[in-house]
């Protein structure tokens, strides 16, 4: 055998090997990746990641579109990246959350004390 | 095997026509490592987390699965493998990285919040406390107010008893005035009356009756029955006024020498003394005194002179007794 036709062997099984390195739908990931923008929209990431819950959505419509075109490696790689969006938006959501709980408690103590301050000026 | 015959076999094939841009494309991906910007990008990210110390100590876990995942990139970027894998993972590491922050920081908060939870206790605790004092000195407040209400009450009440009484009292002795005075009008009205009935004339030495010579007999000194009405009426003014004496003094006219006039004077006021001492009063509270021919009332010149200066007066003292003597 000549070497271009070895090289071109090996070009080509690169080529196969790149454009079906899957040859099923990543359905598990596309369930899980769905379940989790859920869990990141009930801990409230509309308010508090709005972009990125968004950027979620937006990829795992594209993983499905990807899976629909059998483009399986493309519909892994953009339903991860739809699951890690909704896990920051997820981190975003609690975060946020607890800063606005410190916040109150914060305030609240305040008032407290506010009280207290008031109730020893007028005894 | 010479290179240069090779890539001028392949100039030859069919082949050399889609082999040749893809021998191209392949040197450009694997040559010589220049940086990839998304995998730069999240390099700096995780290393500027690594570098937070909050990072580190409330999201180690994260941070590490950053870290792995950022070292698959690498490895696959340095391994010149396709540059989406590397750009992939790159993705994936650094969102991991925002990750790790977002979840040092809900570590954070939540610590926060346990320690302000019972900060938050001890504080309620004081505003209990602080309230309950409060509440306590308003009552203290509340209750010395109400004592020292109630003892300016019973003040005032006794104040006002006080002046009720010292109204009263007041009252009484306007009463007991305007009685004593009423009765001083009465009594003087009552001696204005005796002295009436008397027919005493007021003079500077007081009241003076005068009794005249028709009481007398000419030369004698006992007196007419016409005399006695005069002397009841003297006796009865004594009797009700015993704290006014008299002093009774003879006169007469100047027929006759002086030491019969002055003896006759005299006897006859004694005579009226002896008649007042008979009725009952007191011989203490009656002076006499003869003066004769001295002190006439009248002329002696004609019979109606010497009839008015043949005369006894009997002056009545003051309330304290006093009589003011005649001045020579």
């Amino acid at each position: 055998m000549k070497l271009y036709q070895k090289l071109f062997i090996c070009v080509i099984g690169i080529g196969l090997l790149t454009a079906c390195g899957s040859t099923s739908p990543p359905n598990q990931q596309l369930t899980e990746t769905q379940m989790v923008i859920q869990q990141a929209e009930q801990l409230g990431a509309d308010d508090y990641a709005p972009l990125e819950i968004r950027e979620a959505k937006i990829k795992l419509g594209l993983a499905r579109e990807a899976v629909e075109a059998k483009e399986f490696d493309k519909a892994i790689r953009l339903a991860e990246q739809a699951r890690v969006d909704a896990e920051l938006a997820q981190a975003k959501a609690q975060s946020g959350k607890a800063e606005k709980t410190v916040a109150e408690l914060r305030e609240s103590i305040r008032v407290l004390k506010a009280e207290i301050e008031r109730n020893q000026r007028t005894n | 095997m010479n290179p240069l015959r090779i890539l001028y076999d392949l100039l030859l094939t069919k082949a050399s026509y889609t082999i040749i841009p893809m021998l191209i494309l392949m040197v450009g991906c694997g040559g010589p490592p220049a940086q990839n910007p998304l995998l730069t990008s999240a390099t700096e990210e995780y290393n500027a987390a690594k570098q937070d110390d909050m990072v580190v100590r409330f999201a180690p876990v994260a941070l590490k699965e950053a870290e792995e995942t950022l070292e698959i990139s690498r490895e696959l970027w340095t391994a010149k493998a396709d540059k989406s894998s590397v750009e992939h993972y790159a993705y994936l590491a650094k969102q991991k990285t925002f990750i790790a922050r977002e979840t040092a920081q809900l570590n954070a908060a939540n610590s926060e919040i346990s320690r302000g939870e019972v900060e938050r206790q001890q504080v309620l605790l004081e505003v209990r406390r602080s309230e309950a004092d409060r509440s306590e000195a308003r009552a203290q407040r509340a209750l010395l107010e109400a004592q020292s209400e109630r003892t300016l009450a019973v003040e005032a009440r006794e104040s006002a008893e006080q002046s009720r009484q010292t109204a009263m009292e007041a009252s009484q002795r306007a009463e007991e005035s305007r009685q004593t005075a009423m009765e001083a009008s009465q009594r003087a009205d009552l001696l204005a009356q005796r002295v009436n009935e008397l027919e005493a004339r007021p003079t500077d030495r007081g009241l003076v009756l005068t009794l005249g010579d028709v009481l007398f007999e000419f030369g004698k000194a006992t007196m007419h029955s016409d005399g006695m009405k005069s002397m009841e009426n003297l006796t009865t003014f004594l009797q009700q006024y015993p704290g006014r004496n008299i002093l009774i003094e003879g006169f007469t006219d100047n027929i006759g020498s002086e030491a019969y006039n002055l003896e006759l004077s005299r006897n006859r006021a004694n005579s009226v003394k002896s008649d007042l001492v008979n009725r009952g009063i007191a011989e203490s509270r009656i002076r006499i005194r003869g003066y004769g021919i001295q002190y006439p009332a009248a002329s002696n010149a004609t019979e109606d002179g010497r009839q008015k200066n043949r005369r006894v007066e009997v002056i009545i003292s003051d309330q304290e007794g006093n009589i003011v003597d005649r001045i020579r």
